[in-house]
């Protein structure tokens, strides 16, 4: 890690405020700490089983699981049911509207990971949500192996595949619900 | 004189700037239809249109920047919706900087409109516009918009007159203290949007009648020649003259100039992107090299003698990267001069001999007359003196600079695919160039990381080597740009269009920004085709489709035919032959449903909005064109989905399925108020993957006219290809259920099922008829419309 980190995609720097970054175990502790979660899991994370089945244990605490892209393909291979497929787009816009019901018809959620998307892609929605999610306020993760400004936490960028899969095998082991 | 009597024209000699109009032309135009109700309509005409889009579709925003710097009150920090010092919000911060994007590509549209007008009149004189027997409706934008039937070229100089000023008007809206609701900023993209797309219809039957291009006179339409496309279709045996942008003119005047001078048999007329598709509408002869994705590693692979640049599109660097391959450059319009010096007034052998000298890397040339003639012999004597040069890595060189590589994933970070160029090039190293080689088609070409490698890798160079056999085998074939579809095609097809027993009209436009390569521009013709939609392709994605082939080695081109009819794959032509799929949808609405067309945008749109299954795909949506493209798109009530870098246009038009209010429309029949499913669901989307992206388009396909063997038609495609590409039954599938007809046939039984243990509706087993459940009943004579005015028994 450098020591001022610096966006995946270099000239990514959006503005005043940018994501800060945390380590898994804080991943974890703002995750646990959430009230209601959203993990949104993306395409990407269809490059290797080891991802899809890290979500599904976040799911299986209790953790609601949306997926986008592809992935929905992954969780269904797997058999896995307590997930539902959203176009990335439209799960943002409505995350940015309060007065959307949630995933579970239970209300807005209150902290969204996001987790296998494409970068770019999670990068502009991740900006819609820090300029306009904000009343009540949406707390950004990003779980990624990218540093994203635009989240409100986020790992840094991390070349070892290896390294990475350890850190998202040590938030799944830390989340409580 | 007789120019005043036939046309109402009168020219002064020496005053050739003005021209007189006199009563006659409206006397003439009474007679093809009564005027609607908006010709050529202003910002605020058609805002009320604009308002209802944007109440169902609201504006979404995803800020590139959280700043704004355009004066000296800022920089302003607008994160968290903040206003600036002079009071703009961001979400409306965002509104202008699409308004500006839209005015870019819209001026880019009209502004090469304007420039063929200028100088195929003067080549060709005032030509009549005449596409033959089968295209009546010779323009439908034009007459939509502006209440004008051209008939002469000329006639668009009024057009241009109009588009102009409302740029301007629309230009100014962005100055400080301007606009300031992101709504009115939207009403007013979607203006532009409109424009762009008169522009493009425009600038395309400026440039079809003054070259004979295709139309529905013999050997066009569904007939037009196949032509070949591909990296590996240079025969550089010959002297290669590579054309690349949109304007033809100078490349038409090349290949009018291998002709006359007999050379026609010695030289290779190659193109990329724009220039490319109409040059071989013009010529079959000529050839399609690439899209604009493959620019930089076309003109990097040293392929062209000589090189000859009109306008967008074009790389900034053009000169930089042909000179280092020895390729000379000739510039041709004033737009895109790339700081050459302007050669027009020189003899042509002068030029030739400081291009061939290389005395100067290129020049510009503003004739095109003399572009052909200084193309054709540069490229002749430039032939035999760099066919002696060796241009591209050898072997040992390949080998030395993937060894140089230190993995220090610079490269990754400054592209903006994030690609592991590192680590292909370590496996390269070490013998195995696939990674690398695999890379060559998911790279944008646009040479970022090239200039950040620590080891000056010339990494564009390296992929390309590795990747070398290939490209060799790069060769496909491609319909020319066949132009407007014909009226006759539209007889044929409005009513199973409408009444959705062919389940779309889908669009690939557009730039080659794409997430994973050229591949997916296939696949999505191919899914479609094979499934009964019409494909009409223009620009990049028209090409990019081309480059891949079934089992039998057949290009979708080859494999399904070019009428506008189901399972046709039609290449339209250029981006500015992209107003042709416009058109189409108004001919529907005009010639199948005999709606007024002249001056009727507004009903127009809404007819289109309820009942044309129409959805344009711009998977590798890039410039500002494509933003003001897709925004025309929009306002004429056509849905959009764009590749995932279409976030970054900052602005999406999403619907939001589950809230009802959204969804409620009149019954024209006697203004009841209906609430519909959500079709179209969104108007501008973006997607992960183009697995998702199949069953979201044929989704956006759904409209609230449908029969209910059209909607089970639809609702087939969208089921399967969702099961087929994401593993499972769509979410909201029922959504679209109005009746058991309306399921796809071979399912009822098992959805008539799900519906009763899942959603809870009423099911009539014995009838097999769904009693209680869907959000609205199946009525084959509902008439949907959202304009009041429309509205027949109050
Ligand atoms: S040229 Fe290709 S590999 Fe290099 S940065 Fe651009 S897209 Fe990435
Ligand atoms: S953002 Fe677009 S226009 Fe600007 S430098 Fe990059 S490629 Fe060029
Ligand atoms: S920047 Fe150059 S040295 Fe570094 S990984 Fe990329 S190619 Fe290798």
């Amino acid at each position: 890690m450098r020591a001022r980190e610096v966006p995946f995609d270099i000239a990514n720097i959006p503005g005043q405020e940018t994501g800060r970054i945390v380590s898994a175990e804080v991943a974890a502790a703002l995750i646990s700490a959430s009230h209601r979660p959203l993990l949104v899991v993306g395409s990407e994370a269809m490059r290797d089983e080891f991802f899809v089945e890290k979500a599904i244990e976040m799911g299986e605490k209790g953790v609601a699981i949306a997926a986008t892209g592809k992935s929905i393909r992954g969780f269904m291979r797997k058999g896995y049911k307590k997930v539902q497929y959203f176009n990335l787009h439209d799960i943002t816009n409505r995350l940015r509207d309060p007065d959307w019901k949630g995933i579970d018809g239970n209300g807005n959620h209150d902290t969204v990971i996001f987790f296998g998307i494409l970068y770019y892609y999670a990068s502009q929605m991740l900006s819609c949500l820090k300029n306009f999610a904000l009343n009540p306020l949406i707390r950004t993760i990003s779980i990624d192996r990218y540093y994203h400004p635009n989240a409100r936490f986020t790992f840094p960028n991390i070349e070892s595949d290896e390294e990475y899969k350890k850190m998202i095998e040590k938030v799944v082991e830390l989340v409580k619900r | 004189m007789e120019e005043i009597f036939k046309r109402g024209v009168l020219t002064l000699e020496g005053f050739e700037n003005v021209r007189i109009f006199i009563g006659k032309i409206e006397e003439e135009e009474e007679e093809w239809e009564p005027m609607g109700p908006t010709p050529m309509p202003a910002i605020s005409t058609i805002r009320s249109w604009d308002f209802k889009l944007l109440r169902r579709y609201k504006p979404f925003y995803a800020p590139f920047c959280d700043f704004c710097c355009l004066c000296t009150f800022g920089k302003c920090d607008l994160t968290g919706n903040k206003k600036g010092a002079c009071g703009i919000r961001m979400d409306a911060q965002q509104g202008r900087i699409v308004l500006l994007a839209c005015i870019i590509g819209c001026s880019a549209h009209c502004g090469h409109g304007r420039h063929m007008l200028h100088e195929l009149k003067r080549k060709f004189g005032d030509v009549e516009i005449d596409f033959g027997p089968e295209v009546d409706i010779e323009a439908p934008l034009t007459r939509l918009i502006c209440g004008i039937k051209p008939r002469r070229i000329s006639d668009y100089e009024r057009v241009f007159d109009y588009v102009e000023e409302e740029l301007v008007q629309l230009s100014d809206a962005l100055h400080t203290g301007q606009e300031g609701s992101y709504l009115d900023f939207e009403s007013k993209a979607l203006h532009v949007g409109m424009l762009d797309s008169l522009s493009k219809e425009a600038a395309d039957i400026i440039q079809m009648a003054a070259y004979g291009m295709p139309s529905s006179k013999e050997g066009g339409g569904p007939d037009v020649p196949l032509v070949e496309v591909g990296m590996g279709v240079a025969d550089t045996t010959k002297a290669v003259i590579l054309v690349i942008g949109h304007n033809v003119v100078p490349a038409a005047s090349i290949a009018d100039h291998m002709e006359e001078s007999g050379h026609e048999e010695e030289i290779e007329l190659v193109g990329i992107c724009c220039t490319a598709h109409d040059v071989t509408r013009y010529k079959p002869k000529a050839k399609i090299i690439s899209a604009l994705g493959r620019q930089l590693r076309v003109i990097r692979a040293g392929i062209a003698d000589v090189i000859v640049v009109d306008e967008q599109c074009i790389r900034a660097d053009v000169v930089e990267s042909a000179s280092r391959v020895h390729s000379p450059v000739i510039a041709t319009n004033e737009k895109a001069m790339h700081g050459l010096e302007d050669r027009t007034d020189d003899p042509a052998d002068e030029i030739v001999e400081d291009l061939v000298s290389e005395r100067v890397p290129g020049v510009v040339i503003l004739d095109a007359e003399k572009v052909g003639e200084v193309a054709v012999k540069t490229a002749l004597r430039m032939k035999d003196k760099r066919r002696k040069m060796r241009i591209i890595l050898s072997d040992e060189e390949f080998q030395r600079w993937v060894g140089e590589c230190i993995q220090c994933g610079s490269c990754t970070l400054a592209c903006p695919l994030g690609l592991r160029i590192g680590e292909a090039n370590a496996k390269a190293a070490s013998g195995n160039k696939e990674a690398l080689a695999s890379l060559f088609d998911i790279c944008v070409g646009c040479g970022r990381c090239e200039q950040v490698c620590k080891k000056n890798i010339p990494i564009i160079d390296v992929i390309t080597k590795a990747a070398h056999p290939q490209i060799k085998e790069e060769r496909g074939k491609i319909r020319v740009g066949r132009g407007p579809i014909w009226d006759s095609e539209i007889r044929e097809v409005g009513a199973p269009i409408v009444l959705g027993t062919i389940p779309g009209v889908i669009a690939p436009i557009g730039c080659g920004n794409y997430p994973n390569g050229t591949k997916d521009a296939w696949l999505i013709v191919e899914e479609f085709a094979s499934r009964n939609y019409i494909v009409t392709l223009t620009g990049c994605m028209a090409i990019d489709a081309a480059l891949w082939k079934d089992e039998e080695g057949k290009t979708v081109y080859e494999k399904y035919h070019g009428r506008f009819d189901a399972g046709g794959v039609l290449n339209i032509g250029s981006c500015v032959a992209n107003a042709h799929i416009h058109g189409a949808a108004i001919k529907i609405a005009a010639i199948f449903a005999r709606r007024k067309l002249r001056a009727n945008y507004e009903e127009i749109a809404d007819y289109i909005l309820n009942r044309v299954g129409a959805c344009g795909v711009a998977w590798g949506a890039m410039s500002q064109k494509a933003a003001s493209i897709a925004t025309g798109f929009n306002r004429l009530g056509v849905p959009a989905v764009v590749g995932p870098h279409g976030t970054k246009y900052r602005r999406a038009f999403l619907g939001r399925s589950d809230i009802e209010e959204d969804w409620i429309i009149f019954d024209a029949r006697d203004g009841s108020e209906v609430r519909i499913e959500p079709a179209p669901e969104h108007l501008l989307v973006a997607c992960e993957t183009v697995e998702e992206a199949l069953p979201m388009i044929a989704k956006l396909c759904f409209r609230p006219s449908d029969t209910d063997r059209g909607r089970s038609i639809k609702l087939t495609h969208y089921i399967d290809l969702h099961e087929k590409y994401l593993g499972c039954l769509p979410e909201d599938w029922w959504l679209f259920v109005r009746t058991a007809a309306d399921l796809p046939i071979a399912r009822r039984d098992e959805l008539l099922k799900r519906l009763e243990d899942e959603h809870g509706w009423v099911i009539d087993w014995k009838r097999k008829r769904i009693k209680e459940g869907p959000l609205r009943g199946y009525d084959p004579s509902f008439d949907p419309t959202n304009l009041r005015r429309l509205i027949r028994k109050k």
